[in-house]
């Protein structure tokens, strides 16, 4: 199993940290993940160094080999490939992640100001779409992960938007 | 003393006219504008989104996904200024779109921000108005100096923040004081926003013809606008 990680297009230390802590290695080693993939931005970590220029680096700790780069043009290729995504609560993350089907596990970020990453996060766990974590629990959110629990998050409907404006525009 | 009193007196008659006039053209802020008589005959409307990158471009992309472009046509992207992302996802869209029919039908057009991430706040009001009257520049006189001057620069404007689209909003006002044709706004808050509105949709929702938001509890104050669920 693949588990793709991602903080978006700034930086989101406190996750990247928290992934590559073995605590939460551990967890995902426990629940089948072999591999993982880290697109860490800007984020500061043990290895910032290593992938200053645009390299990858490529890893193993806890029997699970980490692939980290920085950023990608596109990273619709990581998602496809990915059987989990772990990521900040960016609403178009989300609905890039949820529109693939796949199982998604949140971190609002607790630094930025306005907190409406969190009420996109807990309204749309309420509904059983994803679930949300926090930095600090985010082994435990793994652990307690339920698949077959996530609610599948239904394709988008053109037809609302299309009626609305040509409603609006006399057709 | 009398010359000086009638100045007076014809300054503050102005000022008034001129509040009365953009009362006048304030949507009506209870109806939800559902009721709406076209005496437009024509097959096609010209369509205008501003992409506001990131998110809001994203976002923007997937609402005019669902349209109908035989309908919509022409159709005018407006990015902001270097915004390369936002003009690349305008052409990705056209080209998926239209792959059948031959010679698409659009432009993308740029203005300049209004304000730039982390600028000093003391130099937003210049470039602010250098975005404004780039933004009239496009709105307001191009149609009057086309040879179609009963043309509005499109038929309908989409919005969906940030602040930049604010300036192509007092744009279309500036027409619509004037007596000039203008389109018709549409403001679409972000799917992001669940439970409390954005400081643009704040600013352009008295503004616009019509408001929408993707969750019902930002409309829970009673005010205008309506809510068809997520539309991205």
């Amino acid at each position: 199993m693949l588990v793709f990680v991602t903080v978006g297009s700034t930086r989101f230390d406190a996750l990247v940290q928290a992934v590559l802590s073995d605590r939460v290695l551990a967890a995902l080693s426990q629940a089948g993940c072999t591999a993982v993939v880290v697109q860490c931005g800007n984020s500061h970590f043990a290895h910032t160094h290593s992938i200053q220029n645009g390299e990858t680096l490529n890893t193993q700790q806890q029997n699970v080999t980490i692939e980290m780069y920085k950023f990608k043009p596109s990273l619709d290729s990581d998602y496809e490939r990915a059987d989990m995504v772990i990521s900040h609560a960016g609403s178009g993350t989300i609905l890039d992640v949820l529109r693939l089907g796949k199982p998604l596990i949140v971190v609002p970020n607790p630094t930025l100001l306005d907190n409406h990453q969190e009420e996109l996060a807990t309204a749309l766990e309420e509904l059983g779409h994803l679930r949300s974590s926090t930095v600090p629990g985010l082994a435990r959110t793994i652990e307690e992960f339920d698949r077959a629990a996530i609610v599948e998050f239904p394709p988008l409907d053109p037809s609302r938007f299309r009626r609305l404006l040509d409603e609006e525009m006399g057709f | 003393m009398a010359f000086s009193l009638s100045v007076l007196a014809i300054f503050w008659l102005l000022c008034v006219a001129c509040i009365l006039r953009i009362f006048s053209l304030l949507p009506a802020q209870k109806s939800s504008g559902r009721v709406r008589v076209s005496n437009n005959t024509s097959t096609t409307r010209k369509l205008a989104v501003f992409l506001g990158s990131g998110g809001h471009t994203s976002e923007a992309i997937a609402l005019l996904s669902s349209l109908d472009f035989t309908r919509f046509s022409p159709r005018i992207y407006i990015v902001s200024d270097g915004d390369n992302l936002s003009a690349q996802k305008a052409r990705d869209l056209e080209s998926k779109k239209c792959a059948s029919s031959s010679g698409n039908n659009f432009a993308v057009l740029t203005i300049p921000r209004a304000r730039r991430v982390h600028q000093s706040l003391f130099s937003i009001p210049l470039t602010a108005f250098w975005s404004l009257s780039r933004c009239m520049q496009l709105v307001t006189l191009s149609p009057l100096l086309s040879s179609s001057s009963s043309q509005p620069f499109a038929d309908v404007l989409i919005l969906n923040g940030p602040g930049t689209c604010l300036s192509l909003c007092i744009a279309v006002y500036v027409s619509k004081f004037i007596g000039c044709p203008a389109p018709r706004l549409i403001y679409v808050e972000s799917f992001a926003r669940v439970r409390s509105l954005s400081l643009s949709g704040k600013l352009l929702r008295p503004l616009v013809d019509r408001f929408v938001v993707q969750w019902p509890q930002p409309l829970a104050d009673g005010g205008r606008g309506d809510s068809f669920g997520w539309l991205v």
